[in-house]
């Protein structure tokens, strides 16, 4: 047991950060506060993107046979925490790299690979998930959109909502129903969100611009090769996704950074004295701690190949703990930052509500904790 | 970064566990606040399980793995202050050892007793004496380690010794010995409490499948391994800003999962028929040690972003 970085790993954290330096704009933080699904930072995703391909730093985990650079999941864990701290400059395209692309490297076809691998190893692909419903949110199997099978054509009908980044996305990683069996009747399309039959409103949130949308198929056709896997076969191919984003954004790094930069300006106003302010500011460090370190140690365990079940929801606990702590103690003790003259730590204050609330609600992760840590006893049904 | 143990770590946390076997459980007949063994202390001793820091390949964190597990027993052993303080001192500082903070309120000592080495921990310095009769005065407590209350002024005690070595070397690794017991002795505690609500039913159902107390559970699981998490990596850096986030967390999480945890027992938890009590109490000792969460807190924000109050 060491807590000390590998020097390659230590290297390939200045390489990103050498990166951003050169390659993000002077004027990156006020851009960023958009959010990473705004128009603004969807365009700059694109070009931003295509230099970390050219540098080798966009799918550097990814298998070499598929253009990566066969690096390990620390690799994976280190670019992750830099973007995010960074503000995302990856934009929606973060996810294409975490899951997408392993998703489709895994159960895609040949004719899906060629169409989309390599546009997603490029940096020039956005993608929107179709997941959750009005009435199936946290309860995901309860999903309606219904896909029926015309000869060689797939009808889609129904409405999906809280999707992110559709309004700017080209292809979305859709889930139907094509069977009545809750989990075994649901397969999984890959959408190009220029069909006829799609309507994409944005949903205004507390959250960023353009992030969250409702989308509406009526009667969208698509071709039987948008099927990716088995018919039916959704709920083992998201488990496998699911497994890859598992840990999901490392949302302590920014919030780390955030806590930081608070102090900092609470110290340039004489400000950060006296106990109360010190106390917070420690405990919301010591909350992001152990969520960063909670996270190593589900990559550690990944790397050796003995990842078990729980473990990653309990780090996505910790990370809403971290997030919250930060999130409050800026709002006790900097109410005046959260206005533009501070941007990143609006767009944190603006952000850290979704900690707990997207790809899986806190108390379902505390449902997985509960079962698969701790060994408790299920709620009856 | 590599978090699973080392092959050595495993060997010799898998010793400890066998030569701990035997005190893995209460006896089935104990009533007491506080539960220990001499037989067990001697092994431990005899072992050479409380030296692991003075062996710099295995270094504190070894030590403070050592720590976690055996907090993990019902039985109270003085294997922190040996195994993470006295390394600082010397391998002639006799034990069982105990600490104290000069010039803090009067407080029960945990293991002060006659014979015993205090190390006294000044504003300034460390020194250290033997306790003598005259220096302790025995009292029962309710918290579930043998506890004394030290008469002497730490300042005036006779035949005290300077040590070499800074104060805020031995606060900082004092306070990753607090967070790696914490963080053992939360391990048990909320087994023994899963245990319990598991088998226990109510309406019809064990009360452990209710999710109000599924949630707290799991709550309390996830800060009960973020306090492990921040001890090691503590205990492995030897940074004081790490020592004292690790001993603010655990003292944090302990605070309030401990009532929690009583809680779910219902009427039994206020029992000595079961357990709890012999992790829980002793968790609620260490709550206020060094100046409790609030002073960690501040010590870490003096340690990270420079003094300023």
């Amino acid at each position: 047991m060491k807590f000390e970085w590998a020097p390659q790993h230590q290297a390939f954290r200045e390489k990103i950060r050498a990166f951003l330096a050169e390659n993000l704009p002077a004027d990156w933080e006020h851009r960023a506060h958009h959010g990473p699904g705004s128009r603004e930072q969807t365009e700059f995703s694109r070009q931003f993107c295509g230099k970390l391909a050219e540098a080798g730093l966009l799918i550097p985990h990814w298998p070499i046979a598929w253009g990566g650079r066969g690096m390990d999941a620390w690799c994976q864990i280190i670019l992750a925490e830099e973007m995010w701290q960074a503000g995302e400059p990856r934009g929606a395209q973060y996810m294409n790299v975490n899951w997408i692309g392993p998703t489709l490297m895994r159960y895609g076809s040949a004719t899906q690979q060629a169409r989309y691998l390599p546009r997603i190893a490029r940096g020039d692909a956005i993608w929107c998930q179709g997941f959750s419903e009005p009435d199936a949110g946290s309860d995901l199997a309860a999903l309606r959109t219904r896909a029926t099978r015309d000869g060689d054509i797939y009808r889609i009908e129904g409405q999906k909502i809280w999707t992110s980044y559709a309004g700017l996305a080209e292809t979305c990683f859709l889930l139907a129903r094509t069977g009545t069996d809750r989990k075994r009747g649901i397969s999984i399309f890959l959408v190009p969100m220029d069909s006829a039959g799609i309507e994409v409103r944005s949903i205004p949130s507390l959250i960023g611009e353009g992030d969250i949308h409702e989308v509406f198929f009526d009667g969208t056709e698509v071709q039987g090769e948008a099927l990716l896997g088995e018919e039916g076969g959704a709920w083992d191919i998201i488990g496998f996704s699911l497994n890859n984003e598992r840990l999901g954004i490392p949302r302590y790094a920014l919030a780390r950074r955030a806590l930081g930069r608070a102090v900092t300006i609470l110290q340039s106003r004489g400000a950060f004295i006296g106990e109360a302010v010190r106390v917070q500011a420690s405990r919301a460090a010591s909350l992001c701690e152990a969520a960063r370190l909670g996270s190593y140690d589900i990559v550690d365990q990944r790397v050796r190949g003995v990842a078990g079940t729980g473990g990653a929801s309990a780090v996505r606990v910790a990370t809403v703990m971290a997030e919250r702590a930060v999130g409050e103690f800026v709002v006790e003790f900097l109410p005046d930052s959260l206005c533009e003259a501070e941007p990143l730590l609006k767009a944190h204050h603006q952000r850290a509500i979704v900690a707990g609330i997207a790809s899986g609600a806190a108390e379902i992760q505390l449902n997985l904790v509960a079962t698969e840590l701790l060994g408790l006893p299920r709620e009856p049904r | 970064m590599e978090l699973s143990l080392s092959a050595e770590q495993s060997a010799i946390l898998g010793a400890l566990e066998r030569l701990a076997k035997p005190y893995a459980n209460a006896p089935i007949n104990s009533r007491g606040f506080t539960l220990v063994s001499g037989e067990l202390d001697r092994a431990l001793e005899d072992g050479g399980f409380l030296d692991m820091a003075f062996e710099p390949e295995l270094g504190a964190l070894t030590a403070a793995l050592v720590v976690a597990q055996l907090a993990r027993l019902p039985y109270a052993a003085e294997v922190a202050a040996s195994s993470l303080l006295r390394p600082l001192l010397g391998a002639d500082v006799k034990r069982p050892v105990c600490a104290v903070e000069a010039g803090a309120p009067a407080r029960p000592v945990r293991f002060l007793a006659p014979g015993a080495t205090v190390i006294v921990l000044h504003r300034d310095r460390v020194t250290s004496f033997t306790a003598a009769a005259g220096d302790v005065c025995n009292i029962e407590t309710i918290f579930a380690y043998p506890m004394a209350i030290l008469v002497t002024e730490a300042d005036h005690a006779a035949g005290a010794v300077a040590h070499d070595v800074p104060a805020a070397t031995l606060r900082a690794r004092w306070q990753v010995a607090l967070a790696a017991e914490i963080a053992g002795l939360l391990d048990s505690a909320i087994g023994c409490t899963v245990t319990y609500v598991s088998e226990r039913k109510q309406f019809g159902r064990p009360l452990g499948s209710f999710q109000g107390m599924r949630h707290r559970l799991a709550e309390a699981t996830v800060r009960a391994g973020g306090a492990r998490w921040l001890a090691l990596m503590a205990a492995d850096s030897g940074d004081p800003g790490d020592a004292a986030l690790a001993a603010h967390f655990a003292q944090d999480a302990a605070t309030g999962i401990v009532y929690d945890l009583h809680q779910f027992f219902g009427a039994m938890g206020v029992t000595l028929e079961h357990p709890l009590h012999l992790w829980t109490y002793r968790l609620k000792a260490l709550l206020s040690e060094l100046g409790g969460r609030s002073a960690q807190a501040a010590d870490a924000a003096d340690l990270i972003w420079g003094v300023g109050r």
